[in-house]
């Protein structure tokens, strides 16, 4: 019974693809240019093969004396089908994405609170990142952030900020937004490719690194589970934030933004719900590296602060990483931890 | 009260440009912004056709639906217009429009297009009727002086009619019934095939 149900729709479908489909791949702009010639001779005045074409927009003798882009195309249908995605599921999907995610951070902070460190700290200082590898952090993540609240006023600003601020307040933040977004963009992407060869090293698949997943980390039990340099939400924050999400947010943002080398509308459409949805997902992201990176867990925000964190955080987060760093400067024949006296003062505050 | 509509008349559009030139000459419109063109099919092949395409004034606008900042607004005769001290120049009233009516006066790099210009079905904008402020926004506003637009009114073979949608469309049947074939209407159906959207009541005190 269910298997005829299916069957019967597979056939449904399938009938109604090729009904639509047909007709366009038998057609060509050619025959239908030929069609309406004949027609012209047969039945004059009707012109129906002429406004098949009208619709479909190829014809190669559709001109215009007005310069610029697409203007020999009369109607383009394109554009509902864009409206009614970026108006409808992008923005109600993805406003309550944003909703959500920070509504589950929120519990999430009430039931377990600030992760603290177990261990009290030793005094000696392990560095973590190097001061370039901050600077390309802190770049990226700036320019993020500007992004990440200009793009969020133009997709909810009509809905959210202008019912608030008026007509006349809401445009000129709407014009500074479009203006930071499209100045700024260029300047995120060149970040973000710096991030990926700056951290790609120690993002890669290492041992040890399923058993991090299969605890999820000890974020729900708060159990000991060693990492390397970098756990696997950290790398999974790499690879499909950083440098998935990154390169089509600005791969789009340039076809989006660079509108003068005469790309036509179809291209800006896909590019722009490509953005918005790749955009909405990475802010979701950042939303959860944010939390864990300053109030979700001690000792985070001063690594990436000062580049220095205590030992009995390295142990407690990144063991193996640990023993790497420890045995490596043993070797060299020093201690771990050669901190300046400038990151002892204002790194590690207990 | 009236609705206004364009309606184009592909068996009698001669191509010769009159409603454009019209246009750039009434409003006073700058190099590069084309409110109004002329689209040829078929072109210099049997059954050629030309259609004089500019802003539909649509019924259900999508210029209007997917503004950021909600510029756009329609007159109690269907006449969607906008505002341009609001316009941010984002070019997404250009995406959806099927038409292509939006334009800009700068050419986009870093997303600096200008703020955006279309025809306004010669009804001026928000500014007072007459006011030197709104002419050189959005050109004469022949509808407050009693008059329909201008491209229209100086086309040659009466193929382009702009005015009241009734009025305009009993034109239109008659001419079908003396040609006795060639009954589409070319645009209507995207145009003003949706319901219509009422126009938004202004917002109490006007702009903020």
């Amino acid at each position: 019974m269910h298997d005829n149900l299916a069957l019967r729709w597979v056939m449904r479908l399938s009938i109604a693809l090729v009904t639509v489909l047909l007709p366009q791949f038998a057609l060509g702009t050619e025959d239908l240019a030929k069609q309406q010639a004949a027609r012209q001779i047969t039945q004059p005045l009707n012109n129906a093969p002429m406004w098949r074409e009208v619709r479909k927009g190829e014809n190669p003798y559709q001109t215009t004396q007005v310069r610029g882009v697409e203007t020999n195309i009369l109607i383009q249908t394109e554009g509902q089908i864009w409206r009614e995605i970026r108006n409808g599921p992008v923005t109600i999907y993805g406003g309550w994405l944003l909703v959500l995610v920070v509504v589950a951070l929120g519990i999430f902070y009430w039931w377990r609170g600030r992760i603290m460190l177990k261990q009290p700290p030793t005094g000696r200082l392990v560095q973590r990142f190097t001061p370039w590898e901050r600077l390309v952090h802190w770049g990226t993540a700036i320019s993020f952030v500007v992004l990440a609240i200009t793009g969020l006023t133009t997709l909810f600003g009509k809905y959210v900020l202008l019912p608030v601020f008026g007509y006349t307040l809401f445009s000129w933040l709407a014009t500074l937004s479009k203006t930071l977004h499209n100045f700024v963009g260029p300047l995120f992407a060149v970040c973000a490719i710096i991030m990926f060869f700056t951290f790609v090293r120690d993002n890669i698949w290492q041992r040890g690194d399923l058993q991090w997943i299969l605890s999820a980390g000890g974020l729900f039990t708060g159990r000991h589970v060693p990492s390397w340099r970098f756990n696997i939400a950290e790398k999974f924050w790499f690879w499909l934030g950083v440098t998935f999400l990154g390169v089509a947010v600005s791969a789009t943002g340039f076809i989006l933004d660079f509108s003068n080398f005469g790309q036509g509308r179809l291209l800006m459409q896909l590019s722009n719900v490509v953005h918005a949805v790749g955009a909405l997902l990475f802010i979701a992201l950042a939303f959860g590296h944010i939390y864990l990176g300053t109030i979700g867990m001690e000792g985070a925000y001063e690594s990436m602060r000062n580049g220095h964190v205590d030992e009995a955080w390295v142990k407690e987060h990144h063991e193996y990483w640990y023993n790497e760093v420890a045995s490596q400067s043993r070797t060299a024949g020093g201690v771990p931890s050669t901190a300046p006296a400038s990151a002892m003062k204002e790194g590690w505050k207990t | 009260m009236a609705r206004m509509k364009f309606l184009a008349d592909a068996e009698r559009c001669i191509e010769c440009n009159g409603c454009v030139t019209a246009c750039k000459q009434e409003h006073e419109i700058p190099w590069g912004v084309n409110r109004r063109r002329v689209v040829t099919l078929n072109d210099g092949m049997p059954g050629e056709k030309s259609i004089s395409v500019a802003c539909m004034h649509c019924s259900d606008a999508p210029c209007m639906a997917v503004c950021p900042v909600d510029v756009f607004y329609k007159t109690s005769e269907g006449i969607v217009l906008h505002d341009k001290d609001l316009c941010i120049g984002c070019g997404y009233c250009f995406y959806a429009c099927p038409f292509g009516a939006p334009q800009f006066p700068q050419d986009g790099a870093f997303g600096l297009r200008g703020k955006m210009d279309k025809c306004t079905f010669c009804a001026g904008g928000p500014e007072p009727d007459f006011s030197a402020a709104e002419f050189k926004k959005y050109g004469r506003n022949r509808i407050a002086e009693g008059k329909l637009p201008a491209c229209a009114e100086r086309c040659a073979t009466k193929a382009l009619l702009g005015g009241d949608g009734d009025v305009i469309a009993d034109i239109y049947r008659r001419r079908v019934t003396t040609r006795g074939r060639g009954s589409e209407v070319w645009g209507w159906g995207t145009a003003y095939g949706k319901p219509e959207k009422q126009p938004a009541a202004p917002p109490p005190g006007g702009k903020s």
